[in-house]
């Protein structure tokens, strides 16, 4: 059975149609890329799945059963957890703070009920050190960390909270080539981990790297829905770039 | 070495030296133990109100009305029990859900319709301060309320909101004590609990605390009522020190919250601060306050002078901090 | 190609030339001959060097204290006093200031008590350390009761009594009282007072301004006169907001005339030209002096003025009748 099944999933904002008959399906251990330029509706697809914004066409299933979450902490609580690009963390907290960011822990009761400083820091460095990243001091604001090391910081913390589902939402687009490749490595090894994973990109190079499913969006509508071994690089490229409107556009801009 | 040159209050402290051995060197009467105790006193008038403006500040959000509600406070207070004849301590727990109930307002009008908090409590400050001088008008007739100490309960509530005792020749009021505990209180929120994390986390970046499960609405909206909290403890202590309040006081103080939390190093864009850096803004202020009156400076140039003192715990402030980043 | 020092000799050429054209232009009045006019120094008393602290409610920059001020710096240039002004609106931070004279170790206070309950515990702290007060301007009622051991002012309820009987004389019907300080004791006062004195004669109605800012002064009142053409009467209750009223009862082409409490030398101008009608003077200048001058006495040689009585330093009536006699003195800024 799949983590999230979505079928003929629809949003509107007034008039606006930002998604319309969408259907995709997140399996554990494997990779679905969501593919689609800007204003193709990725981030509302992120938003459904992640429980800022609800649809109102369709059905969205979690472990089979129909589900709508009426906020983040809704999806949390069923394992979605989603990894934003730009805020997936608050830069001038400290990295443990961030790693435990919601979901603190904490000793003693009532008004002497105070934060477990040091288990998070231990547990912060060893989940972190699990992953392959060193910090040294772990008391220094996130801000501080290359821009690969925070996403993997927050990949790290949603594997640690018991993500059954990672969605993560152009992981790689800030930075350079050496940087996306250590977090597709993450992202590789949260796939192994048994997640299954939502990875929204516009590069499809980054895509095929790790991707076992691929959905390309397109003004809110799927063009296009392959597994792996339907589709090569190529074609996945040529899709994303345009597919059969850039064929004919070849065409037409060809001298005769 | 490093670790202590981050923390946010490092440019107070500094700065706060720097101002007491100005006026140590210059101002005679700043040298005696006596008039420290007022120095702390007017400190403490303005750092029980910069503990909750700085947590506020840190979680993104400015509250202008935190002066007038001060005096809105006392004023509820005061009349209620006078006009009905009650016990003082039925006007002061009124009055603290009166005061409760602007900060609830303002959190929930900024949480709920996104309006920057500026403009918000903008609005609840003017609102505040007409209804203080109209309401006051109509009910006693006058601008200011009548003078309650010789009803029940007056002495009780005295005691604890605006007593003092000796230290040798030193006088210590008592809100110097409530200072302490507030600045106290307001750095173990921050910095130990996990409403201390969401603090800095919803002014630091909202969305992204938003999207990891924190109340970000419960948050600010307990932020307004903290700093509502406080607007009541000083109204009370304006009201039991003086036995009557005027209605058009305590315009302008939110102004001066601000700038000791600023001072102390908070962001005013907030996520970055701490209560103990307001605590050392407010004691500059204090001091550069009575320091001027001590040194016998012209009362014309007061102001200059405060402005002139503000500027430079400011750049201070902000040359360690860099000097700190630097290392 | 210009170096910096034929730059700056540049500059001190234009410089020279702008003072030189600037003194060719020189006009009558102006601050020179208002100078020219400052008489001489009387001597200065060989008693001590004492140090007394004048602490007042004023709100920066009211022409009014600055009469209180001259007159209280007058009296301490002649009795060998060092004095030390400040003032806050704000009561409690006014009982502040008392407290930080007090730390101060100053030899006399004098203190307005506008806010008589606020202060109280500041100046009983200053008695019981000994330290002499006087109170001026305000707190007509408590003065005695908080251990001052003098009082110098107006009652500002028999002052606006006062008025009030005298417009009810010259036939008013419909006055309006400007309140420019809204939530102020001391003014409330005033026009409740206007009212009492004016009985029967008529209708006082109160008016709302913000004396912080004049354009919106002008515009209120000019709306109402607009709106209200009954209004035969606006009285003001300082002298900077009577010479805009004046601005505004013609703008309005309403038939109103202006009366006001407190003068000042702009003021004295316009009862001369006619434009106001009357003021009410508490003579502010002095307040300041007597303030000062009574604790020198008091310091010096053991004397009370007014023996343990409050001093009345008005009302009284500045108006066409006896304006020459005021103006000359307003000349010099002292009245």
């Amino acid at each position: 059975m799949p983590l999230i099944e979505m079928t003929g999933v629809g949003k509107r904002y007034g008039t606006i149609v930002a998604l319309h008959d969408v259907s995709l399906r997140v399996n554990a251990g494997q990779i679905t890329c969501v593919l689609g330029d800007n204003g193709a509706g990725k981030s509302t697809l992120i938003k459904i799945m992640s429980g800022l914004h609800q649809h109102d066409e369709g059905e969205l299933l979690v472990d089979g059963e129909p589900a709508r979450f009426g906020s983040p902490r809704a999806a949390l609580d069923r394992g979605i957890a989603t990894v934003y690009q730009d805020l997936a963390v608050v830069a001038l907290m400290p990295v443990w703070r961030n790693f435990f960011l919601g979901s603190e822990l904490t000793r003693g009761f009532g008004p002497l009920r105070r934060l477990d400083i040091d288990a998070m820091r231990r547990t912060t460095r060893d989940e972190l050190a699990r992953m392959g990243i060193h910090l040294g001091d772990v008391e220094q604001p996130i801000g501080q960390l290359s821009g690969g090391e925070r996403q993997c910081v927050a990949i790290a913390r949603a594997i640690h909270f018991g993500a059954r589902v990672l969605i993560l939402d152009e992981p790689t687009a800030a930075l350079g080539v050496k940087q996306s490749g250590v977090v597709l490595k993450y992202v590789a090894a949260a796939r192994d981990a048994g997640l299954g994973v939502v990875f929204i990109t516009h590069n499809p190079h980054h895509a095929y790297l790790v991707g076992d499913h691929f959905v390309l969006l397109n003004r809110g509508r799927m063009r296009l829905d392959r597994r792996r071994d339907e589709i090569s690089l190529d074609d996945l490229t040529r899709e994303m770039a345009g597919g059969d409107e850039l064929t004919a556009l070849t065409h037409e801009l060809q001298r005769t | 070495m490093t670790r202590l040159l981050a923390r946010p209050e490092l440019g107070s402290v500094v700065g706060m030296v720097a101002i007491f051995v100005f006026f140590f060197a210059i101002a005679d009467p700043f040298r005696q133990a006596t008039s420290m105790g007022t120095v702390l006193y007017v400190s403490s008038t303005i750092g029980i109100m910069a503990v909750p403006v700085a947590l506020l500040m840190i979680g993104g959000e400015f509250d202008l009305s935190a002066g007038v509600n001060v005096t809105a406070s006392a004023l509820t207070a005061s009349m209620l029990s006078y006009q009905l004849s009650l016990n003082v301590w039925v006007g002061v727990v009124a009055s603290l859900l009166f005061a409760l109930g602007v900060g609830f307002l303002n959190g929930f009008l900024v949480t709920t319709t996104g309006i920057p908090s500026f403009l918000v409590t903008l609005g609840t400050f003017l609102m505040l301060q007409g209804a203080n001088i109209a309401v006051t008008k109509q009910v006693s007739g006058q601008v200011a309320t009548d003078n309650i100490s010789d009803m029940d309960g007056f002495d009780t509530a005295k005691a604890i909101f605006a007593s003092s005792f000796d230290v040798g020749s030193v006088t210590i009021r008592a809100t110097v004590l409530w200072w302490l505990l507030f600045v106290a209180v307001g750095t173990w929120v921050l910095l130990r609990t996990r409403p201390g994390n969401w603090i800095f986390a919803v002014g630091g970046n909202v969305d992204s605390a938003r999207a990891v499960g924190v109340p970000v609405r419960q948050t600010k909206i307990a932020l307004f009522m903290g700093v509502g909290f406080c607007a009541w403890f000083m109204g009370m202590h304006r009201l039991f020190a003086f036995s009557t309040v005027q209605s058009g006081e305590g315009v302008g103080n939110e102004f001066i919250y601000i700038i000791a939390a600023v001072i102390g190093g908070c962001l005013l864009t907030g996520g970055y601060g701490s209560a103990i850096g307001a605590a050392f803004g407010a004691l500059i202020f204090g001091m550069t306050n009575q320091g001027i009156v001590y040194a016998g400076w012209d009362a014309d140039w007061f102001k200059f002078f405060l402005g002139v003192m503000l500027l430079f715990a400011t750049v201070l402030n902000m040359w360690v901090r860099r000097l700190a980043v630097r290392r | 190609m210009t170096t910096p020092r034929s730059t700056a000799r540049g500059l001190l050429a234009v410089a020279a030339v702008l003072a030189l054209a600037a003194a060719g232009c020189s006009s009558e009045g102006g601050k020179q001959e208002e100078e020219k006019s400052d008489s001489g120094t009387a001597g200065v008393a060989d008693t001590p060097r004492y140090t007394i602290a004048m602490i007042t409610h004023e709100v920066p920059g009211d022409t009014f204290w600055d009469l209180v001020r001259k007159g209280a710096e007058a009296a301490a240039k002649k009795d060998n006093i060092e004095l030390r002004y400040s003032n806050n609106p704000d009561g409690p931070e006014q009982a502040n200031l008392v407290q930080s004279a007090i730390d101060s170790k100053v030899n006399g206070i004098a203190v307005t008590l506008a806010k008589p309950d606020a202060l109280q515990g500041a100046v009983r702290q200053a008695v019981n350390a000994r330290i002499p007060v006087v109170a001026l301007n305000a707190g007509l009622e408590q003065w005695k009761a908080m251990g001052v051991t003098e009082f110098f002012g107006q009652d500002e309820s028999i002052a606006g009594e006062a008025a009030g009987q005298r417009l009810a004389q010259e036939g008013a019907k419909k006055v309006l009282c400007v309140i420019h300080e809204q939530g102020h004791v001391a003014l409330e006062a005033r026009c409740a007072g206007v009212k009492k004195g004016f009985g029967g004669a008529g209708v006082v109605e109160n008016l709302n301004v913000n004396s912080k800012d004049m354009p919106s002064v002008k515009s209120t009142i000019t709306a109402k006169l607009q709106q209200d053409k009954s209004v035969d009467r606006v009285i003001t209750l300082g002298a900077p907001i009577a010479i805009t009223a004046v601005e505004s009862a013609k703008e309005s082409g309403a038939a109103a005339k202006v009366v006001t409490f407190d003068t000042n030398k702009e003021l004295v101008g316009s009862i001369r030209s006619g434009d106001v009608q009357w003021a009410i003077d508490q003579q502010p200048y002095l307040q300041g002096y007597l303030a000062i001058d009574s604790l020198w006495l008091y310091l010096s040689n053991g004397n009370v003025i007014g023996g343990g009585q409050t001093v009345l330093t008005g009302p009284s009536f500045i108006d066409q009748t006896n304006i020459e006699s005021v103006a000359q003195y307003a000349e010099k800024g002292t009245r």
